[in-house]
């Protein structure tokens, strides 16, 4: 049981750093896409 | 107008540079495939080799997609995003297989699993209540959106603690590491340049040509990860020297 809790507090921790992360990386972000999975040009925004 | 790539004078136009890059990511992503095939790691990186499997098969219907509607099309851009979405879950699986491969010999791979599912289920609660709070109504495809760049941030993370893992453990396995540093290294070079364009406070078409060429590093390195590093192949962990006192 111990084991399992301590995954869930590790998958909490992770969580808790990537938004961190990503509230100090687009912090100044106007909305745009940060990041996209392979090669495709990434299409204009929409009105 | 802002010109870049696909802003050109007359609108939002694609020039040789996108196509170029486009097709030598596709080409890479066939390739990661072919030299896992040919040296027998198909199976052992399953999750890997169905990642660029799903990507180079969205590739080629995002081009048929933007060839049969254009660029600036409303299909196109809920396609790339609906498509987006999946290659980042499917890329998300591939990084936690990682994991149990780093812990296959601690018989964790529960602990894994159950870890990957609470991480999952928590980022789309955080994604669904940042939306909720910025717009009346669910948006779907703001949701989607949402939900891949807080995962591709997650992975930034997992794919750091990973590293921190098989430093303590002395993770020997050559192409595990170099799999599990290329991933690290194209998550990182894509953060950082978002965050120089943020920090510039200007759209400068140099951090707009970069994102295509980061996204060709990854199936590179994993292809070279495949085709030249054996399975066999260990990596003599670093020795902490001790000094007589």
């Amino acid at each position: 049981m111990s084991r399992k809790l301590t995954a869930i507090l590790y998958a909490a921790l992770v969580l808790v750093g990537a938004m961190g992360l990503k509230t100090l990386v687009a912090k100044h972000t106007d909305g745009s896409v940060v990041v996209s999975i392979g090669g495709a040009p990434v299409p204009p925004p929409q009105d | 107008m802002r010109l870049g790539p696909g802003h050109g004078e007359k609108g939002f136009v694609l020039g040789p540079y996108e196509y170029t890059i486009w097709f030598i990511c596709t080409l890479l992503e066939v390739a990661v495939v072919v030299c896992a095939f040919r040296k027998n790691a198909i199976r052992r990186y399953a999750f890997l080799n169905a990642f660029m499997g799903a990507s180079v098969l969205i590739s080629v219907a995002r081009y048929n997609v933007l060839h049969h509607y254009g660029f600036a099309s409303k299909e196109y851009h809920y396609f790339y995003y609906y498509s987006d979405f999946l290659l980042t879950i499917v890329l998300y699986l591939a990084l936690t297989s990682l994991y149990s491969h780093v812990f296959s010999e601690l018989k964790a791979g529960q602990y894994v699993r159950l870890g990957t599912v609470v991480l999952l289920c928590g980022t789309a609660l955080f994604s669904y209540a940042v939306v909720q709070q910025s717009s009346s109504k669910l948006v779907m495809t703001h949701f989607v959106i949402e939900l891949s760049q807080n995962l591709y941030f997650v992975g930034l993370v997992l794919t750091y603690v990973l590293r921190a893992a098989v430093l303590k453990i002395r993770e020997t396995r050559t192409r595990l590491i170099q799999l599990i540093l290329s991933t690290g290294v194209y998550f990182s070079m894509s953060a950082a340049n978002f965050a120089m364009q943020n920090l510039s406070h200007s759209r400068s078409t140099l951090f707009e040509y970069l994102p295509p060429l980061f996204g060709c590093f990854l199936p590179l390195s994993w292809a070279y990860a495949f085709w030249r590093i054996p399975e066999e192949a260990r990596t003599v962990p670093s020795q902490l020297a001790v000094v007589p006192r």
